[in-house]
């Protein structure tokens, strides 16, 4: 019952599931950037909308989310099908936890940082690239890594919308063979091992940043 | 030379400093001293505009610094811009070091020449090779601060303050945290900068290396500047009661 068409078919679902993730990770990190930037925004206007797209995209389930959003793209004309809205769903709903992340990482900068940075008056694109953002890096690495492994896990509920990936291509088979409990323990193991590779990924650049100086870390 | 008058900073409801006046020269260090909350760290603060003050003016070489009168006469902070271009006039050392951890010795003395007065790079790193030569350094350039003793991390902060050429040093108890057979190397730093005769501010508990190298000594009590003069004036020949005490406990 086993063979290798379904594996192969798993495999495939696997590697739709990964591009996925990797993909609005890549995106929901830029999206992310520029949110947290708003989150530190001297004006009051742009704080406030940095709060209210927390406060909806992370109060929302990502369910809702991903089916307001696959019925909200076609009423809106925009002919784009479930992969981009996919997409788009994870990039929103993760850039959200994103940047709550990398806030974090801004409010951990010792307040000493950032008299040094100033009394050496760097200007703002300096100070952000030479001294924000490599410390933010160290600080945030390990909560943006358990989001990264959280939304591999996510893309699942994209099978939802009729996003062929992993779960999709694991319902798809038992509907035809009924292997329940092999099907699905065989994609949870391909979601585990996905997942533990980005945790393994994220611990080796943790070490090669704690190997280039940090105090506080064993050197 | 500096000149601050009538310098008044609050915190909530405590005042701090309560009308500072004080003027130093083109070369001369000048030391603040006096008892922990009496407001010299934040007196030193407020020259480099680490601190907001509410009243007062801090003069550099007759520019007035960190405010200006608005149009409709009230007191407003320089933009950021002009700001940043008073503070390169200026190096600051601080009592933790506040060495920017991601960075190696040369990185860190770089950076300041290298990103705000956009010195090519190849001149900032020989710059900061000679600077930390100078402070005994030579074979630390690649060194992260982890990897550096107190004493070690503090001369770098200090050709870090250095590398901007700046027309006065400040030093905030640049050896206070130091563990004692480490101060030794972090003063003759200091002693190696009087040729140069580059202003100095340092607020200090080290009474005895004050008198060795300032010009005069500045006793800070209560908010403002309770007597000045010279080492041997304020060590010797104290006239207010407070500092009398003061330099009773300290010894």
């Amino acid at each position: 019952m086993l063979d290798v068409r379904t594996l192969s078919l798993l495999l495939q679902g696997a590697g739709v599931s990964l591009l996925l993730a990797l993909g609005s990770i890549a995106c929901a990190t830029l999206l992310a950037m520029a949110l947290c930037a708003m989150a530190f925004s001297r004006w009051t206007a742009v704080r406030a909308f940095y709060r209210l797209y927390i406060y909806i995209v992370r109060g929302t389930p990502l369910l809702v989310l991903a089916l307001l959003v696959f019925y909200a793209l076609p009423a809106l004309d925009l002919k784009t099908g479930p992969y981009v809205a996919g997409l788009l769903v994870l990039t929103l709903y993760v850039g959200a936890l994103f940047a709550e992340v990398f806030r974090g990482g801004v409010l951990a900068i010792p307040r000493p940082q950032w008299e040094s940075a100033r009394s050496l008056g760097l200007p703002p694109g300096a100070m952000v690239r030479k001294i924000i953002a490599p410390m933010v890096v160290r600080y945030a690495l390990p909560p943006y890594i358990n989001v990264c492994v959280m939304t591999v896990k996510a893309s699942s509920i994209l099978s939802i919308i009729s996003v062929w990936e992993l779960t999709f291509a694991a319902r798809e088979i038992i509907e035809r063979t009924l292997a329940v409990f092999t099907v699905l323990g065989l994609a949870g193991a391909i979601y585990f091992v996905m997942c533990f590779g980005m945790d393994r990924v994220g611990r080796r650049v943790e070490r090669r940043l704690l190997a280039k100086g940090f105090v506080g870390a064993p050197v | 030379m500096i000149e601050i008058r009538g310098l008044k900073k609050s915190f909530g409801a405590t005042p701090v400093l309560r009308g500072v006046d004080l003027h130093v020269d083109d070369g001369e260090v000048l030391a603040l001293v006096g008892r922990s909350g009496c407001g010299k760290t934040t007196l030193l603060r407020c020259i480099n505009f680490l601190e907001e003050y509410d009243a007062g003016e801090i003069l550099l070489d007759g520019q007035p610094l960190w405010y200006r009168a608005g149009p409709d006469g009230a007191r407003r902070r320089v933009p950021d811009q002009d700001a940043r271009r008073m503070r390169q006039q200026m190096g600051i050392v601080f009592q933790q070091y506040n060495l920017f951890p991601h960075m190696t010795a040369l990185e860190n003395v770089c950076l300041g020449p290298r990103f705000t007065q956009q010195v090519p790079a190849a001149e900032a790193e020989e710059r900061g090779r000679r600077l930390l030569n100078r402070v005994g350094l030579a074979d630390k350039v690649d060194a992260y601060p982890a990897q550096l003793s107190g004493g070690q991390q503090q001369r770098v902060a200090i050709a870090r303050a250095l590398a901007m050429r700046p027309k006065v040093l400040l030093l905030d108890e640049i050896t206070s945290a130091l563990d004692p057979e480490l101060v030794g190397e972090v003063e003759d730093v200091i002693r190696s900068l009087l040729a140069e005769r580059i202003m100095m501010i340092l607020v200090t508990h080290a009474v005895g290396f004050a008198r060795e190298i300032a010009h005069r000594i500045a006793y800070v009590s209560d908010g403002l500047i309770a007597e000045i003069g010279t080492p041997a004036q304020i060590l010797e020949q104290p006239r207010d009661p407070t500092l009398k005490d003061f330099l009773r406990r300290i010894r």
